[in-house]
């Protein structure tokens, strides 16, 4: 395991953070003691089942129930009746833009009319999974099938039926007067991008389709729900926001928060597709339906067929342009992001990634919002980051080699750096990205000579960039007995947080690890937190410790202070310890100190962050593969990842980070992706035929951890989760264009698709 | 319908109400409790469900509970009998090799048949060992690298 | 699912018996049935197991070469038999391709043949050794070859109460080699997506006297290919000579388009693998290939 680390001048000398600390929730995962929602058995426990739609697209007409609640051991059936009706709009608080609340409903229980293979419209408790099983068969659901449009290109057409008839597109003047399956159109420009390439010397396209792919976390959703005799809802979820949760579920029960609270538990993976709920709001109905614990667990066929959101799949068209020197003048793309069956997102934040590392005057970028009928998409890691890079870094790629240059060198030359213009006209603030590449030229994964193979073999360039987001992340930290920090943190740990987190206060207390204990508490015991997503959790949890320790250490000083009989500002404070300035006498411990002070109250310090300044993720990656020409199997030899994350609070966990990450994206770029049959039905909707990458299937993954930290924010960290997917699908394709010197359009990069690029050489580019 | 079913697990013999439909996971995490191993996928496709049976690895998914009278079955929990860690578990510890922890029982288990079978494995032999186990969160370097230092410290011990 | 009731027999009678009473599968690996009962895609009310039959899952070499592999002996064990693997590589090859470590220790040849896909990693190198099946029921044993068995997707010549005991391996011809290759897209836990396994016997001049072609997923069942196997005869190893019989053998295919691929792509595999399946059998006789 190759790692270099690259630290920029610290501060303090450190003790803890930075360190490659084991974590400190590992011994529990490796004994199989640590706790997942599906573990739970509660007294009385009764089981849940969803009934599904089989058609892309229908009205419901009826829904008759009857039968199923007849069946001897079915507890309780619900449907949408059993849920208020929220109006189109509603939404729930999250970050600045909050959270499409109808759409969350729609997505765990459909109303009037399916948009997708797999919506829900029904829900069973029985006594076991056999007799839910049968239940569902005997609901009797009323259909009126609709037609269906099944990827962006028919959504688009002029005739395409539409799927919601109170969208109409965003962003589109004057606005539109008929529905649209375009939910929105988003801008991000300026100068003259069109004339700019017209008149480039140099320019190059890239027109790429990308599949829809799944985040793929081996833990299929799953939610236990308990209501209390004075109704009272306790709901322990594979969440990566018990807050989100508790408000999803909340809002479509139409019941107020203090009636419920969701206590995360161990999640196994979420990488973003476990921010909205999946049945864990149906789940407490039937509950309260039933006066039973109720524990759903999808199975992995329904996660795959409509029951979680995938990530979008896209159409995307870029062109770029240089001078002669090789700088760019000009960036054009149309980024057409498939939402599935309900609006997504503005795909503003996928097109700026995509450009941000480019110095150039002139862009323009225009992207679509379009609905299909699939189940609705949601986010993975940096959501069209690796979608948009696909086609730009090998948009990039190949105006080097018109250019004929080195790309690392095209790179160096148009690389933005700090204080550049972002895409959305703000500078950048503190960025490392010249340095990564120069890291990149100095490393053995460049310079090194590609070995000679049986078949083609090529090095491939790209670079990553996602800005992530801030939002609210509290803690608080009690002092026990014996002195030693407990801390609780609100931000449910997805990546590791719980031991960085750790290292963060042990290092403020200068105590050793060990001495740390932290939990993530639940939505009733913790201040409000974001979820886990974004490259959030790091960065602002340890804002928010930083300020808990802070205020701790300050109230303990004020009882030190009394009880060595000085004033408070009088005390120094190093590794557990107050002592007397300039007097070898008076100390205190802190176990000495709570010892005598126990009973005078307990010692909590809080902290909570907000707005933080952001700290962009930046990675370039180089890849080696060898393309089997005859079989267009792709390879990948050996793997780069270049990374600046501010300050790498444990490296262990930063490649951890990183390493995990590029393999989805290695994944994505050549194995996974959904096929749906022409009636919406995904047909690889299993793991055998939903393709992950195997520990056959991947080298190991190089990391190389560069350190510029972020300004202004404690311990300079940035993001790190998200951007290592970013690059690899782009990386893997510029490789194979440069073995073979063929691109490769389609994503992901299946045998079959790079056998038919060799074999068309050139057909596989539209212009 | 429901049936007896006698078994020996974790070298203790167990009797049990099952299901006739039950599969071998769904007795040790529904009927006997035992919740450390996963299930991931119900079909044979991921390797979360791994434990031993007669030393072997193989999903518990595919096994039928009523399959188990005479065999031996080893599950996560059977592993470390109290305070100390296998060391193929320390090494997972001590490398990074496990994040969110869903694959580990099941890789710990094709781990260490691994081990007992071939005590000198090449990289090539781990990573086909741990083939039929998915990890979506580690990229599998950490956990190869985990498995590749207790080989190593068993050969030089 | 529906319920279901276990039968676990001593001996090949009590099977039949068992079977006899109907609505039953038989379960050796379980490894396709246990998934296709969970979900639906298969029913039975009665499961009669195998394995504690001691026929079904020995393996024996015989005095004169040939070997019986009990039908629920599971793969890895089947791969690792000592007279397997050195008489019979590319069997012992196959059985290393179902699946990954987990599958092979409970899949079975036998499940692999009678669950009948076309893409039956084990079939194909049996076919080329002319394997036979050994069968038992209600009317008594018959024999039959292991390629005769194959009716179409999930369906063998198997009659209702008639379970598979022993697939029989002749003694092995002089001169003679096999080999097994398939592809999938990642390297273990896949299906194939075409296979093509290749058996030659060469004559005392180095010719090919005898060659058998068997291909998988690119019809309803393994087939043969019998334009690539007539151009094979009575030539010498070449390149050349290879890829001409891999392109026929791509036109003897008849592969649908699916989900795994389409119909032209698994007839480009065809031809790849079938070259690259007679070139091995070559490197396993030590005969030089002449380059094109």
């Amino acid at each position: 395991m190759a790692t270099e680390s690259i630290r920029a001048a610290a501060q303090r000398p450190l003790q803890v953070v930075g360190k490659r600390a084991p974590r400190v929730d590992a011994r529990e995962r490796v004994t199989g003691e640590a706790v997942y929602p599906a573990d739970l058995a509660l007294p009385g426990l009764v089981h849940a089942k969803l009934l599904r739609s089989p058609h892309a697209h229908a009205r419901i007409r009826r829904i008759d129930t009857s039968r199923a609640e007849a069946l001897a051991g079915v507890l309780a059936v619900v449907t949408a009746a059993d849920f208020p009706e929220l109006p189109v709009g509603t939404t729930i608080p999250m970050g600045e833009v909050g959270y499409d609340m109808w759409m969350v409903a729609q997505i765990n229980m459909a109303r009037d009319k399916v948009h997708w293979v797999g919506q829900p419209v029904a829900g069973v408790a029985a006594v076991d999974a056999h007799v839910a099983e049968a239940a569902l068969a005997l609901i009797e659901v009323d259909y009126e099938p609709l037609p269906a449009v099944l990827d962006i290109a028919a959504a688009m057409a002029p005739d395409a039926p539409v799927l919601h008839e109170h969208v109409f597109t965003k962003g589109v003047e004057p606005r539109p007067r008929t529905a649209s399956n375009v939910c929105s159109r988003t801008v991000i420009a300026r100068g003259d991008a069109a004339r700019a390439l017209a008149e480039a010397p140099a320019t190059a396209r890239a027109s790429v389709r990308v599949d829809t792919a799944h985040q793929g976390y081996l833990e299929p959703q799953v939610v236990v729900a308990q209501v209390d005799a004075n109704g009272f809802a306790t709901v322990w979820a594979s969440t990566q926001g018990q807050f989100t949760t508790e408000l999803m579920i909340a809002r479509m029960l139409g019941q107020p928060q203090s009636k419920l609270k969701v206590v995360p538990l161990e999640i196994g993976g979420g990488f973003g597709g476990k921010i909205a709920i999946h049945g864990e709001a149906v789940a407490v109905r039937l509950a309260q339906k039933c006066r039973r614990p109720v524990k759903l667990v999808l199975t992995r066929e329904e996660v795959l067929q409509g029951g979680s959101g995938p990530a979008a799949g896209a159409l995307i068209d870029i062109a770029v342009g240089a001078d002669k020197d090789g700088r760019l003048v000009a960036i054009e793309g149309t980024y057409r992001m498939d939402a599935g069956g309900l609006p997504g997102l503005s795909p503003s934040l996928l097109m700026q990634a995509s450009a941000a590392l480019y110095q150039c005057p002139n862009l323009n970028l225009v992207g679509y919002d379009i609905v299909t009928n699939k189940p609705r998409t949601e986010a993975y890691r940096g959501p069209g980051g690796i979608q948009a890079a696909f086609a730009m870094e090998q948009a990039m790629d190949a105006l080097a080699q018109r250019l004929d240059m080195d790309p690392l060198e095209f790179r160096k030359r148009n690389a933005s750096v700090t204080g550049s213009t972002m895409p959305i006209g703000t500078p950048f603030p503190a960025i490392g990205l010249t340095t990564i590449l120069e890291r990149v030229g100095e490393h053995s994964c460049w310079r090194d000579p590609l070995p000679a193979g049986r078949y083609p073999r090529g090095r491939g360039l790209a670079l990553g960039y996602w800005r992530g987001t801030s939002m609210t992340s509290a803690a608080h930290i009690t002092i026990a007995g014996d002195g030693r920090p407990m801390v609780t943190m609100g931000a449910v740990d997805l990546s590791g947080t719980r031991t960085t987190m750790a290292q963060v206060v042990a290092e403020e207390f200068g105590l050793p690890l060990a001495d740390v204990h932290i939990q993530t508490g639940d939505s009733k015991s913790v201040g409000y937190s974001d979820g886990a997503a974004g490259s959030r959790v790091a960065r602002t949890t340890t804002a928010a410790l930083v300020e808990a320790c802070a205020d701790a250490l300050g109230q303990l000083r004020k009882r030190a202070a009394e009880k060595l009989q000085c004033a408070p500002a009088d005390l120094d404070y190093a590794r557990g310890r107050f002592h007397v300035r300039d007097a070898s006498g008076p100390a205190i411990t802190l176990a000495e100190l709570m010892a005598a002070t126990l009973t005078d109250g307990a010692v909590v310090g809080r902290g909570v962050s907000t707005k933080l300044p952001l700290g962009v993720e930046i990675g370039a990656h180089v890849c080696d593969v060898e393309v089997d020409t005859d079989t267009g199997l792709v390879t990948v030899l050996r793997y780069t990842a270049f990374q600046d994350v501010g300050l790498a609070l444990n490296p262990a966990a930063v490649e951890g980070q990183m390493e995990g990450s590029v393999v989805q994206g290695l994944g994505w770029a050549l194995m996974e992706g959904f096929d749906y049959g022409p009636d919406g039905r995904l047909r690889n909707a299993s793991l055998l035929d939903y393709r992950m990458p195997t520990a056959l299937d991947v080298p190991r993954i190089d990391c190389v951890i560069v350190e510029t930290p972020v300004p202004g924010v404690p311990y300079g960290v940035r993001g790190v989760g998200e951007v290592p997917i970013v690059p690899p699908a782009a990386a893997v394709a510029n490789a194979i264009a440069r073995a073979t010197g063929v691109r490769v359009r389609h994503m992901p990069m299946t045998p079959e698709r790079v056998l038919r690029a060799l074999r068309a050489s050139g057909d596989g580019e539209r212009p | 319908m429901k049936t007896l079913v006698t078994c020996r697990v974790n070298g203790e013999e167990r009797v049990v109400l099952a299901d006739t439909r039950d599969t071998l996971l769904e007795l040790l995490r529904d009927r006997l409790g035992l919740t450390g191993t996963k299930e991931g996928c119900g079909n044979g496709n991921c390797g979360t469900c791994t434990v031993l049976m007669d030393g072997a690895p193989v999903n518990a998914c595919l096994v039928l509970a009523l399959e188990t009278p005479g065999r031996d079955i080893l599950t996560i929990e059977g592993l470390s009998g109290g305070a100390a860690l296998h060391p193929i578990q320390q090494a997972l510890v001590d490398h990074g090799g496990t994040q969110c922890g869903f694959c580990t029982p099941g890789i710990v288990l094709s781990a260490k048949a691994l081990l007992d079978a071939n005590p000198r494995p090449t990289e090539a032999d781990i990573r086909h060992a741990i083939a039929g186990n998915l990890c979506r969160c580690t990229g599998y370097g950490k956990i190869v690298e985990a498995i590749a230092a207790v080989a190593a410290a068993t050969r030089g011990a | 699912m529906q319920d279901l009731v276990y039968a676990c027999p001593g001996t090949i009678e009590e099977a039949i018996a068992a079977m006899a009473a109907g609505d039953a599968r038989a379960l050796a690996g379980g490894t396709d049935l246990i998934p296709q009962l969970r979900e639906g895609r298969r029913r039975a009310a009665r499961i009669v197991d195998l394995k504690r039959i001691p026929e079904l899952t020995t393996i024996a070499a015989m005095p004169d070469g040939s070997i019986a592999i009990g039908a629920a002996a599971n793969a890895t064990a089947v791969s690792r038999h000592a007279a397997i693997a050195a008489v019979y590589p590319a069997v012992a090859e196959s059985a290393r391709l179902i699946g990954g470590v987990q599958i092979q220790n409970r899949a079975s040849l036998g499940g692999n043949i009678c669950n009948a896909a076309p893409s039956a990693d084990a079939v194909p190198a049996l076919i080329c050794h002319e394997a036979r099946a050994l069968i038992a029921g209600g009317k008594g044993r018959r024999e039959v070859t292991v390629e005769s068995l194959f009716h179409g997707p999930g369906r063998t010549a198997l009659e209702p109460g008639e379970i598979l005991v022993a697939i029989l391996l002749p003694p092995p011809q002089p001169r003679s080699a096999a080999k097994y290759l398939r592809f999938t897209p990642r390297r273990e836990m896949d299906i194939a997506i075409a296979g093509a396994g290749t058996w030659i016997r060469l004559d005392g001049n180095g010719a090919i006297a005898a060659a058998r072609i068997v291909l998988a997923s690119v019809a309803p069942t393994p087939i043969r290919a019998p334009s690539a196997e007539q151009r094979l005869m009575g030539e010498r190893p070449t390149a050349a000579l290879f890829e001409e019989a891999g392109r026929l053998a791509a036109a003897d295919a008849r592969p649908i388009s699916d989900t795994r691929g389409s119909a032209d792509y698994r007839r480009s595999l065809v031809a790849v693998l079938t070259a690259r399946a007679l070139a091995d059998c070559c490197r396993q006789l030590k005969v030089e290939v002449a380059a094109p």
